[in-house]
């Protein structure tokens, strides 16, 4: 029940870790969830799926970036 | 040590007055002449700057400080570097957590929060629950009774975790840490919710008026319903809990809907050239977000709480 704010930012370190780590060529692509595979018009709203794409692929981007890595040294 | 920047680098043919001719413009000829030295002069309209001998290399030298003028623009100078200093540090301050913008919301009157709170616990009556715009934001809510605050939040907060502790010590559970554990879980979960809310808006591509800010002051709304049921939970157990309970989900989920119905969902129908490209999914969408945000209050109401009713009194 106690579910403090320690808690909260484990959940949210393991679930970040999680999109880091999957890994786009191996598993996403060949589950049809690969980021440059929808076709969409350009006037039309983009799709859920696509902005859950843009929103993983933009995570694993700023995760990997170097400003950040330089952080942990 | 190198020279620093201010004052300007040694210029024997400048005066300390900027805007003045340079004294000695009309001796030389050609010759290196030194300028004659500094001598104390009541007049300071034009002082003769002071040069060390030229092999000793160039430093401020202490009587040039002592000068009254120099004194006032030197220290004029530091305060307006001192100034913009903390100007640049509100700047970069103002982009994470921005003050500006928190101090609309806790722009409130007596008026406005004994008004809210009976909105909160009554809103069927109400009818007009449309929102005045201003330049470029919403009526601070000391004059506009459906603008969204932080105050009532906050103190609901604060008040709900005074109120679990009474709870507890009442029922002889209470010891020091529990404070802080009730605070923290309540914190982490408003802050999950707003955080699902916020990703929620951003997958379904929702534009909206609403800001973070708003959607804590939304999530801080359910603090007083739970007061509420806690405080009858302390007279009539679990019945009395799960009456207010009910009652206050009920007044808050039509309180939000009709709050949030006016920003979320489009205001009316706008005949324009761009009718082709408004998709209707859009409003799908957007009467989802709102159930969604209207429909987790209760939920959450309950979570927060209900492990401080008391257990009946066992009949001996």
């Amino acid at each position: 029940m106690a579910f403090t704010l320690w808690n909260l930012l484990e959940a949210t370190l393991l679930c970040l870790n999680a999109v880091c780590i999957l890994h786009e060529e191996r598993f996403l692509v060949k589950m049809g969830w690969g980021a440059n595979q929808n076709i969409q018009g350009f006037g039309e709203q983009p799709s859920v799926r696509s902005q859950v794409f843009n929103l993983v692929r933009s995570i694993r981007t700023v995760m990997r970036s170097k400003y950040l890595s330089i952080l942990c040294y | 040590m190198s020279a620093p920047a201010y004052p300007p680098p040694y210029n024997p043919y400048a005066s300390a007055v900027p805007g003045n001719m340079p004294p000695n413009m009309n001796m030389y000829d050609g010759r290196y002449v030194l300028p004659p030295p500094y001598t104390a002069s009541p007049d300071y309209s034009r002082i003769h700057p002071s040069f060390p001998p030229a092999d000793q290399g160039f430093s401020i030298p202490s009587q040039f400080l002592n000068e009254p003028l120099v004194a006032n623009v030197a220290m004029q100078y530091g305060q307006a570097l001192v100034g913009s200093g903390k100007q640049l540090v509100g700047q970069e301050l103002e982009k994470y957590v921005p003050f500006s913008r928190i101090k609309y919301y806790f722009a409130v009157d007596t008026r406005y929060v004994t008004k809210k709170l009976g909105l909160l616990f009554f809103p069927f009556t109400h009818s007009d629950w449309s929102l005045r715009y201003e330049q470029d934001g919403p009526v601070q809510p000391r004059y506009e009774i459906n603008a969204p605050d932080l105050y009532i939040p906050t103190m609901a907060y604060v008040t709900y975790v005074l109120v679990a502790g009474l709870v507890l010590g009442m029922q002889d559970r209470f010891t020091p840490e529990v404070l802080s554990i009730q605070a923290s879980t309540a914190l982490a979960w408003t802050v999950f919710e707003i955080i699902v809310e916020l990703i929620t808006m951003y997958i379904t591509n929702i534009q909206t008026n609403l800001k973070t800010l708003d959607l804590i002051a939304y999530g801080g709304y359910k603090y007083v319903g739970i007061i509420f049921a806690v405080l009858l939970s302390i007279l009539f157990h679990k019945t009395g809990y799960f009456i207010g309970l009910i009652y206050c989900s009920m007044s808050l989920i039509f309180f939000l809907v009709r709050t949030l119905k006016v920003q979320i969902l489009p205001i009316g129908t706008s005949p324009s050239h761009h009718d082709p490209y408004m998709h209707n999914s859009g409003n799908k969408r957007r009467m989802y977000l709102l159930l969604f945000v209207a429909g987790i209050q209760p939920f959450l109401m309950w979570w927060l709480s209900f492990h401080l009713i008391s257990p009946p009194v066992p009949k001996s």
